[in-house]
């Protein structure tokens, strides 16, 4: 039974970042559908900006998670400045080799700047876990779990609840209609891109002291992030975050009760499974005619 | 009140429009008819500023208006009810009223409109939280009419208002359009069906492969030979 509550605590902690990863990616990949090969260079990108800013310039931690997240938002922006607004109407082929480049630039460009060693950022919290019961938990996971859970709440709020969110919908739903409404739908796809890209890096910074940063990081992360959107319905807000943290259970539990080799495959085989049964994943948005 | 001068516009190398000139004057209602692919709504989505013009003025009250982006024309003051309604599916009812509000800051003035569109259309009322997209097509018509007239324009352009609707719809659309000009909002409305159309016009254009062939009033338009063979099936 401790074992078991073990595992949910863990699930929990991943899962927050997983549905960060999510959701973000689910703004870009799901609503403005490009295919983004560059979210999980967001991801390192971010995990490096919290390690130089706390670790290398001894910044507060929680200064360098805010700035590493707006650094990953105006790095999101460019690239969707550069290389995305010339690509608008440009077929899905070409923008999706367009950002398999970036992706490779940006990851080239990683280890140009900090090499291939390893680094990690400084945990601002105390090491020694947290005992709830027959649970410990770190408290750097519990404040990385409280943090992504208030971003998903805001995040949902300024979709579903703020007249940006309202005409970022309407722009990718009808960008032509949004436009006879007064919408300037260039700054709607560049603000969306951002978010999104936003959203993977704070992920990545506050990963940063769990984990180790390496150029390499966000292979993996960038697969799950669309698998996550694929389980939860593309462009389906709530839907990527149940699929993150389904995840996360997921790949917990088979590592603590199967092997813990097949971490990794075990959410890969989850996907299958789902979408043998469910081609458009858990929760696909209904109504998708435009 | 709007003229437009001469404008050309082009799909890649393909001319869509070719040097088109017509004028709407303050309080009337104009029709564009003509074919499938003459260009009509090629000409709307020209004067919203969605397409780039080859050549040509547009003009609103005296100012140009060409090539300027569709919000500033909005602000301006004309708005555009698109063809196939185009409401936004996924979006509710009052959120694709909103939407039509989206340039305005008077928060006060945007909800004693909304409730004026209530009055008209009541069943929006009753589906205000649904998505638009779950509406029947007539429904969806009101609404696009409803979302359009939320940005309080002095001119209106419909783009076939009454396309796929059932018989008594397509009335009841020609009676809002109707009591539309006649509050004092200025029309200019592509229709294919051109009888009705020409009946209830002030002035029409006849367009033919991109370009005007006959312009006149209503009743000297459905009088005209050509129009009566081609259009009328007289």
């Amino acid at each position: 039974m401790a074992e078991f509550l073990q595992h949910c605590a863990n699930a929990m902690i991943l899962g927050g970042t997983y549905a960060l990863l999510g959701i973000g990616l689910t703004l870009i990949f799901g609503i403005m559908r490009v295919v983004n090969f560059t979210h999980g260079e967001l991801y390192t990108f971010g995990a490096y900006m919290a390690f130089m800013l706390a670790g290398l310039f001894a910044f507060n931690f929680f200064v360098s998670l805010v700035l590493a997240a707006l650094l990953g938002v105006a790095l999101g922006a460019l690239i969707e400045r550069v290389l995305l607004r010339p690509l608008r109407g440009a077929d899905i082929d070409t923008t999706m080799l367009v950002m398999i480049g970036a992706g490779i630039a940006l990851q080239a460009s990683e280890q140009l700047v900090w090499g291939g060693v390893a680094k990690s950022v400084p945990n601002p919290f105390p090491t020694a876990p947290l005992t709830i019961g027959p649970v410990s938990i770190g408290p750097i996971r519990l404040f990385v779990l409280g943090v992504a859970v208030l971003l998903l709440i805001a995040f949902y709020g300024l979709i579903n609840r703020t007249r940006l969110g309202m005409a970022m919908r309407a722009t990718f739903q009808d960008p032509d209609t949004a436009a006879l409404m007064g919408v300037n739908i260039r700054v709607m796809y560049t603000m969306t891109f951002a978010l999104g890209s936003g959203l993977a890096a704070i992920a990545g910074a506050l990963l940063g002291p769990i984990f180790i940063v390496y150029p390499t990081m966000g292979d993996l992360v960038a697969l799950k992030a669309f698998a996550i959107v694929i389980l939860g319905g593309l462009g389906n807000i709530p839907g990527a975050v149940i699929g993150g943290f389904v995840l996360a259970f997921v790949e917990e539990f088979g590592a603590g009760y199967v092997s813990s080799g097949y971490r990794d495959a075990m959410g890969f085989l989850l996907i299958i499974a789902v979408l043998i049964v469910r081609p458009r994943g858990l929760f696909a948005a209904k109504e998708r005619i435009g | 009140m709007l003229r437009v001068d001469g404008i050309s516009v082009r799909y890649g190398r393909i001319p869509a429009l070719r040097r088109v000139s017509l004028e709407v004057g303050e309080g009337e209602l104009v029709t564009l008819i003509g074919a499938n692919g003459a260009g009509k709504t090629t000409t709307l989505r020209a004067i919203s500023g969605l397409l780039p013009l080859a050549e040509g003025s547009i003009t609103f009250d005296g100012r140009s208006i060409a090539n300027a982006p569709p919000r500033t024309i909005l602000d301006l003051g004309i708005a555009h009810c698109p063809e196939g309604r185009r409401v936004f599916p996924q979006l509710s009812v009052r959120e694709n009223l909103e939407m039509g509000a989206y340039r305005r800051r008077d928060r006060a003035g945007v909800a004693a409109d909304m409730e004026r569109m209530f009055q008209r259309f009541p069943r929006l009322l009753e589906r205000l939280g649904q998505a638009a997209g779950t509406l029947s097509g007539g429904e969806q018509q009101m609404l696009a009419i409803a979302r359009a007239l939320m940005s309080r324009p002095r001119l209106v352009l419909f783009d076939e208002p009454s396309l796929g609707l059932a018989p008594n719809l397509v009335e009841q659309t020609f009676a809002i359009v109707s009591d539309i000009r006649r509050e004092g909002t200025t029309v200019l409305m592509v229709e294919q069906n051109a009888y009705a159309a020409l009946e209830m016009c002030d002035r029409a254009y006849l367009l033919e492969g991109g370009a005007v062939m006959e312009h006149g009033t209503g009743r000297a338009m459905l009088a005209n030979d050509h129009i009566q063979r081609a259009y009328l099936g007289g």
